[in-house]
């Protein structure tokens, strides 16, 4: 079944086309990664799945729902989203952060019910936070942080959680860590996530599918093993790349020396 | 950087408790502060006379100097310090930038073309014609509109571009008020002057019954914003995605904010500050959650800007002070010691 139908769609910034005429059907409880170079246009499409970016032309759907149709509050029920960079506010606490997941819940007026409580607690629990809930949210590591701003992500229930390159400035561990309490939430409550990854032996080793993005326009959408594997990804990265198989897992590795042509033109 | 860790709830109960006792201190401060000195047991024992119990020991002159005189002008007092305070506070969470307050978006420049245009149209008039507050409330409205038009309308404006829009309206509007009184008379001038620097003494209970409705239905939409605002801490984007119409809210508060201020601005002139440094010392207080700063603004400003007023119309008796030079001369200071304290806590 299809979760996430994003249909042609085109978007852009004053006259600059960022994305252009994307189409991506992504399954229910599946994992799709976008990748490609700086500038291809993986932080404006993940944007628009989240609903906060509108197409200039073409349309997102969320479980059958246009995104254009729905209010913040619905659209926030069906999509969660992770931001690059997202902003901590000062004097916090993490549960209190955390709970800003269930807003679409309890709404503006209201304050949380037992079973927003209920379910923060319990998203903390599985994020192995339930030591940090009175500290405060600017007061945690950069690993910490990143697994709060997830809680928060999980805490809205949504079907769909959309990731801006959610492991950048972690170390190795910590890397593992958030991308493998991912990667439970879909295989165990059939959570369907579209993320953005910078490091390609990540992206091949979580998710189900990659979606190479050049230039605002998809080239390659396949299975880690056929797209790492593509001169497309090479030429569109502009330089030599190789696979080697260590445990039976891909990992991508660059090549020095090797040939640093100038990116692909489309 | 490490913030301030969020209060417990007993500190947040101690200092509501504290805020309000200071309320009521200021409130008989203001009844029983003046020229002719009457006691606050024998004021308190007049007002439950009225309701039946005991009986006065107050003379019919002393109760009309309390109730015709010195209780309006303290009630407006309460009004205008809610007002102001909580205004300045929903802004700073609204523009997520702590030197906000109506003012900004032209409120001020507004109210103070308005109330130009009402004193220097007579020249020949002594006094400050009634309908200055009318034309002062129209300027201030007609300021916050014409900068929602130029800055806030369009699909992608973000915060800042509505406040650079306030800028450039209120600096509009300020010329057009500096050349107005350029063209007209000396006399007239002091009057604008000493109208635009604020003061409660014109208040009678005619005022303060035009202003209730407005500082009440403005004031309770701000304190009910204080989950949104909250949120809203996290940045447009972010609030968007957890499911909070950010252009709906900020519009609202902007409104209710902005109508609130123009109202009180109108009746008391401008008094500065009492939206900048109340907000701040209540942060300062209980954490940067705005559900905690808001009532709590209401009651702080409330007594706040009452003692002010105490002190404007005592310390150089029998004439008055501006109120806003005296808020300005408390605001000041205090506001410098709050920068100093913040800066030792983030060292």
């Amino acid at each position: 079944m299809t979760m996430v139908r994003v249909e042609n769609v085109t978007l852009r910034a004053g006259t600059t086309t960022l994305v252009n005429a994307v189409s991506l059907d992504v399954a229910a409880g599946t994992w799709c990664t976008i990748i490609g170079p700086n500038g291809a246009g993986k932080t404006s499409l993940v944007a628009a799945v989240a609903g906060l970016r509108s197409p200039a032309s073409g349309a997102v759907s969320i479980d059958g729902q246009r995104l254009e149709d729905l209010n913040e509050r619905r659209r926030a029920r069906l999509v969660a989203y992770v931001p690059q960079h997202p902003e901590i506010p000062a004097g916090m606490s993490v549960e209190e952060y955390v709970a800003l997941g269930r807003l679409a819940f309890h709404g503006v007026l209201r304050a949380p019910s037992a079973r927003d409580r209920q379910v923060v607690a319990g998203v903390m629990n599985r994020l192995e936070l339930g030591n940090f809930r009175q500290r405060d949210a600017t007061s945690l590591s950069g690993g910490e942080r990143q697994r709060m701003v997830l809680a928060r992500a999980l805490a809205q229930a949504s079907k769909v959680v959309v990731l801006d390159e959610p492991i950048t400035g972690l170390d190795v561990r910590h890397q593992m860590d958030i991308l493998e309490m991912l990667k439970k939430e879909v295989t165990e409550c059939a959570l369907t996530v579209i993320a953005t990854l910078h490091d390609l032996t990540l992206a091949g080793l979580f998710a189900d599918r990659l979606v190479l993005l050049h230039r605002g326009e998809v080239l390659l959408d396949a299975g880690a093993h056929d797209v790492l594997r593509s001169s497309e990804l090479e030429r569109s990265y502009g330089t030599t790349l190789r696979v080697v198989i260590v445990d039976g897992h891909d990992v991508v590795v660059p090549v020095l020396g090797g040939r640093r042509g100038r990116p692909m033109p489309l | 950087m490490a913030g301030a860790s969020p209060p417990s709830s007993r500190r947040v109960l101690l200092v509501a408790g504290a805020t309000l006792v200071a309320l009521v201190a200021a409130v008989l401060c203001g009844l029983a502060i003046g020229p002719t000195s009457i006691g606050a047991t024998r004021i308190a024992g007049d007002a439950i006379s009225h309701l039946g119990i005991g009986h006065s020991t107050l003379s019919p002159l002393q109760s009309t100097i309390i109730w015709q005189l010195r209780a309006p002008r303290m009630v407006l007092g309460l009004l205008a310090g809610a007002m102001l305070a909580v205004a300045g506070g929903t802004y700073q969470g609204v523009f997520r930038n702590p030197l906000a307050d109506p003012y900004l978006l032209g409120v001020a420049a507004g109210a103070g073309l308005g109330a130009t245009l009402a004193i220097v149209d007579i020249a020949s008039a002594v006094a400050v014609p009634a309908w200055t507050p009318l034309l002062a409330f129209v300027g201030a409205m007609v300021a916050v509109t014409l900068t929602w038009l130029v800055g806030g309308r369009s699909l992608r404006s973000t915060p800042a571009t509505l406040v650079l829009a306030g800028v450039a309206v209120s600096a509009l509007f300020t010329s057009a008020q500096t050349f107005l009184q350029q063209q007209s008379s000396t006399q007239s001038i002091a009057r604008v002057y000493i109208w635009l620097l604020g003061s409660l003494a014109t208040a009678s209970w005619h005022s303060v019954l035009v202003v209730v409705p407005y500082v009440l239905i403005c004031s309770v939409v701000c304190m009910m914003a204080g989950r949104a605002l909250d949120v809203m801490s996290v940045g447009d984007d972010e609030a968007r995605s957890l499911g909070l119409s950010v252009r709906t809210v900020r519009l609202v508060l902007v409104v209710a904010s902005s109508l609130g201020t123009a109202a009180i601005v109108s009746v008391v002139g401008l008094i500065g500050f009492v939206g900048i440094i109340v907000p701040h010392i209540v942060r300062l207080l209980v954490g940067t959650s705005y559900r905690r700063i808001l009532p709590l603004s209401v009651v702080f400003g409330a007594g706040f800007l009452v003692l002010a007023d105490t002190v404007a119309r005592t310390v150089m008796a029998p004439s008055e002070l501006p109120l806003g030079v005296v808020t300005a001369v408390i605001g000041a200071p205090v506001f410098v010691g709050i920068l100093s304290v913040r800066r030792r806590s983030a060292s």
